[in-house]
């Protein structure tokens, strides 16, 4: 069965404003600037772990797969936003899940 | 020689900009789907390499083509592909994903490719006893594309393979896709019925995600701009980099490779700097074919993708000088080692084999493609050994 995953397949985008306030809001941040696939990846499955659900785990990135590789890793485990800064630059919010 | 080399620079800047666009990295492809099953990327492999097919089947047949990059076949492909596809996932990019990041602005891909560069060397100096102790040994056969074999139309096998493997995929989609309509949703009264078989919810599937997906684009074409800058469908660059690399590349050149022209720049740059790259036998009589150590079409190309790469994120916004984590440089040094080394080894890297080589239908690349998936398969569950694989 084809399921929306196929028609969607990039996380919601966050306004600037909002991308800020969320980034005070955070539990954990870990900062992945001048890492590449896959570790960014398992930095998240990994930080997640350590997080309750409802925490909030932001990854500073500036490797431009991630910002759809991330989110897809962490799957149902939380659910992800994304900030583009506009100059090669992303978060990414992931929501622990219950 | 003016117009082949503007056919190298338009093929190289599109290569480029379809795969910075479409994200199209073949250790994402293969590393995704069995580290967490997603096949986003490997649709966008799996479609790119059939359309090829079938593009180069048809022009085979009537004869738009200029030749095919058969090399005999054995235990090498396995072998070298094996070290290939280990080097690449450890090194976070195919031999075109490191093209295109060289062109984003990653150092770490610079680094990755200069290490390449000292695999060529190192292989090319071991060349004369490679040969005897390793290649001599371990290769069985005389390298063939079965398009040149069979007495059926080579645009019929281009179309049959390709449709044989599109009814491969729809069956392993949907048996799975069966089993978790029985597993998750038992309660629901209306679930597919278990008389429909695999194949036929597969090709459904199939059907539906192409309608949605030439919908989305459409939708695009409506603000060309705003969607311009946005990451494209894997799909998407598979469709232009069929354009340019099976319509324009293989009717006018040969087909795509990437590490033998890389191999070449690295003789041709080591000849610029004083080393007589044309006494080595590997770089004279094998790379340059005798014709004397200088830039190639396909030299050419491979320096355009980078380019286009570059041009693609920059107007996308995705361009930086990014600088790697120091503790991410043995994944640039050794992962580049092995892609080098991998790729003279087999022969061939992921666009000569599982690109180029599977659309040709060339054994060795049958071959070579197992041991490179192989290798992206082990370096995975390694990379991943804390959370776990999927597959």
């Amino acid at each position: 069965m084809p399921s929306i995953d196929d028609v969607t397949n990039t996380p919601d985008e966050l306004t600037d404003d909002d991308a800020e306030a969320l980034l005070e809001d955070a539990d954990l941040v870990q900062d992945m600037t001048g890492e590449v696939c896959p570790y960014p990846q398992v930095e998240a499955k990994k930080g997640l772990q350590k997080l309750e659900a409802g925490e909030l785990l932001v990854q500073e990135t500036d490797h431009v797969p991630c910002t759809e590789n991330v989110p897809r890793a962490v799957g149902d485990d939380a659910e992800a936003q994304v900030w583009r800064s506009g100059d090669a630059t992303y978060r990414i919010y992931l929501r622990k899940q219950a | 020689m003016v117009a082949t080399l503007l056919v190298a620079a338009v093929v190289g800047l599109a290569l480029g900009a379809f795969l910075q666009k479409g994200r199209f990295c073949f250790v994402n492809a293969f590393r995704d789907f069995f580290a967490y099953k997603d096949s986003r990327v490997t649709k966008g492999v799996l479609a790119a390499t059939f359309l090829t097919m079938i593009f180069w089947g048809i022009a085979y047949q009537f004869g738009y083509y200029q030749g095919f990059w058969t090399p005999n076949w054995g235990l090498t492909g396995l072998v070298g592909g094996f070290i290939f596809g280990v080097g690449m996932t450890y090194a976070g990019g195919c031999a075109s994903g490191t093209l295109y990041r060289a062109g984003e602005g990653y150092l770490q891909f610079w680094l990755t490719l200069l290490f390449m560069g000292v695999g060529y060397a190192g292989f090319t100096v071991a060349f004369p006893t490679l040969e005897r102790t390793y290649f001599e040994p371990l290769t069985f056969g005389e390298g063939v594309s079965l398009f040149t074999v069979t007495s059926v139309p080579a645009g019929l096998v281009g179309l049959a393979v390709a449709g044989a493997g599109l009814l491969v995929y729809a069956t392993l989609v949907g048996r799975s896709s069966t089993g978790a309509a029985f597993g998750e949703r038992a309660d629901v009264a209306q679930f597919t019925p278990s008389t429909l078989s695999a194949p036929v919810v597969g090709l459904r599937g199939f059907a539906h995600g192409t309608t949605a997906y030439v919908r989305g684009l459409v939708r695009a074409w409506r603000h060309p701009i705003d969607a311009s800058k946005q990451p494209w469908d894997p799909r998407t660059a598979a469709l232009g980099i069929t354009a340019a690399a099976a319509v324009l590349w293989f009717t006018q050149v040969s087909i795509v490779g990437v590490t033998g022209p890389e191999a070449r720049w690295t003789g041709y740059l080591l000849s610029q700097v004083g080393v007589d790259a044309g006494a080595f036998e590997y770089w004279g009589s094998i790379l340059f074919q005798g014709q004397g150590v200088g830039v190639t079409v396909d030299m050419v190309m491979i320096a355009f993708v980078i380019v286009g790469a570059f041009l693609a994120a920059l107007w996308s916004g995705d361009f930086a000088l990014r600088v790697p984590k120091r503790r991410r440089l043995p994944n640039a040094v050794v992962g580049g080692l092995m892609m080098g080394a991998g790729s003279r080894l087999a022969p061939g890297c992921n666009i000569g084999n599982i690109y180029s080589g599977i659309a040709e239908l060339s054994v060795h690349s049958f071959i070579a493609s197992i041991g490179i998936v192989a290798g992206v398969y082990v370096m995975t569950h390694w990379i991943y050994r804390e959370v776990g694989c999927a597959i």
